[in-house]
């Protein structure tokens, strides 16, 4: 694998929070093409690392490169690093005030500089992608959860992101809905968009994830090939969380 | 004259209620400092104190208005820093995940502010900005103590000639009544022109 496969690339990344330790020296590398999935109890790191890989959060050690170039750097500009992140986050956040083809194209024209007509075909295009062409003119609260979730995956994605990063995307739906928005995300998986998400959707996790990385107590704890993390782990913690996620499945069935 | 007053006067204050507002929230430590200051000093003097230290003190210091200009820069402060209340409280009420998704999308401060923030935030100030501004139009009356010969000044005069108070106060009274309601029938229009479903105060 050359280097200049890796989308990005993280070294001894840490942050404290009021003299908490959240991320206490985490490094991985991901490949173009890759999806990696960020399995662990609350409290273990997971929305922070992302938040630290995109510059919402400055990690207070540590360093991230974006293709080759490094973005924790005085030199770097956040605001053209996350240009090319795609973020979703678990509770949507689309912009309230904006129909969902406004939320899709409004970045495309302000920050991309695109003219109007071109943003709005290519956000049209992008929300046709996740089957809600016909509800463009409608408002965020005129959508369901998952209609939103998945406007919020064309916003990011109109971008035309290098990697997008999903935040617990599933974890505010109500359980009819979050099949809709898996499905959007196998499909982009499968287009090869190199992604990380932190999910615990382990059904998910298991078909979609070319890796999964186990964080407890702000590091990596565990990480490779989805049957092996979940099947067989060798941390005791990743143990203790998948037998019982696999019990609350096992008791679901019955 | 009081029609005058107010069409000038409400524009700028609405202006410097938004520059307030996002001084305040999104200025540094000097900047917020200033308009935090602005506010306090206005919204601790009584209008009409206002307008007299602009009319008779600031000539002792070298700088003269006409009473027009005086009464229309008085009324920009005045409502200037209290609607700046309004749009301070809306801003910080606008949900962080709105600023989030703005930043993440590779948006500056300004953009994220201009773009996303102001337009829910103002959504949700127009009724209490409405407000102000009807309290605006009712102490342009003040206006007649520093020579603008505005609806409560006329009447005033006509008062001294005529001596019918009550045919001349009470008209005065419903003229100004009058401009209020159109202003707030304008104001339930303009929520109506910019509602969007779901957005907090302007359901």
């Amino acid at each position: 694998m050359t280097e200049t496969n890796v989308v990005l690339k993280v070294e001894g990344l840490q942050k404290s929070f009021a003299g908490n330790k959240i991320l206490d020296g985490v490094s991985f590398e991901i490949d173009r093409g890759q999806i990696k999935v960020i399995c662990g109890p609350s409290g273990s790191g997971k929305s922070t690392l992302l938040r630290c890989l995109n510059l919402l959060t400055m990690p207070d050690k540590g360093r991230v490169w974006l293709e080759g170039r490094e973005i924790t750097n005085e030199e770097s500009n956040a605001n053209s690093v996350r240009q090319r992140i795609g973020f979703v986050f678990q509770e949507f956040n689309l912009f309230n005030h904006l129909t969902a083809l406004k939320n899709v194209s409004i970045a495309l024209e302000i920050v991309k500089k695109m003219g109007k007509d071109e943003a709005k075909a290519l956000a049209l295009k992008e929300l046709e992608k996740v089957n809600l062409a016909n509800d463009a003119h409608k408002y965020p609260a005129e959508l369901s959860g998952g209609q939103k979730q998945r406007v919020a995956i064309a916003r990011a994605l109109a971008m035309n992101p290098v990697i997008m990063f999903y935040d617990e995307p599933t974890s505010a739906l109500d359980p009819h809905l979050i099949g809709e928005v898996l499905d959007v995300m196998k499909k982009l998986a499968q287009e090869k968009l190199t992604s990380i998400v932190v999910t615990h959707e382990i059904g998910f996790a298991r078909t979609v994830a070319d890796e999964i990385m186990f964080m407890g107590e702000g590091r990596i704890l565990e990480h490779g090939p989805p049957s092996q993390i979940i099947e067989n782990p060798k941390h005791e913690a990743v143990k203790q969380f998948f037998r019982r996620i696999n019990e609350l499945y096992r008791r679901d069935e019955q | 004259m009081t029609v005058e007053l107010i069409i000038v006067s409400v524009p700028i204050g609405v202006a410097l209620a938004i520059i307030l507002g996002v001084a305040r929230v999104y200025g540094n430590k000097a900047v917020s400092l200033v308009a935090t200051s602005v506010v306090a000093v206005f919204r601790g003097f009584p209008a009409i104190v206002t307008l007299f230290i602009i009319f008779f003190a600031l000539p002792d210091v070298g700088v003269y208005f006409s009473p027009y200009w005086s009464a229309v820069l008085g009324f920009v402060l005045v409502t200037g820093a209290y609607q700046s209340e309004y749009v301070r409280g809306c801003i910080q009420s606008v949900q962080a995940g709105q600023s989030l998704a703005a930043q993440a999308l590779g948006m500056s401060k300004p953009q994220e502010v201009f773009h996303i923030i102001l337009p829910q935030a103002l959504r949700a100030a127009l009724p209490g900005i409405s407000n102000e501004i009807i309290y605006l139009i009712l102490y342009s009356s003040l206006a007649s103590y520093i020579g603008v010969q505005e609806i409560f000044g006329v009447a005033r005069t006509f008062n001294s000639l005529n001596f019918r108070p009550i045919e001349i106060f009470l008209t005065a009274g419903l003229v100004y009544a009058a401009i209020a309601t159109v202003c707030f029938l304008g104001f339930r229009l303009l929520e109506r022109r910019f509602r969007i479903p779901g957005l907090g105060a302007t359901r």
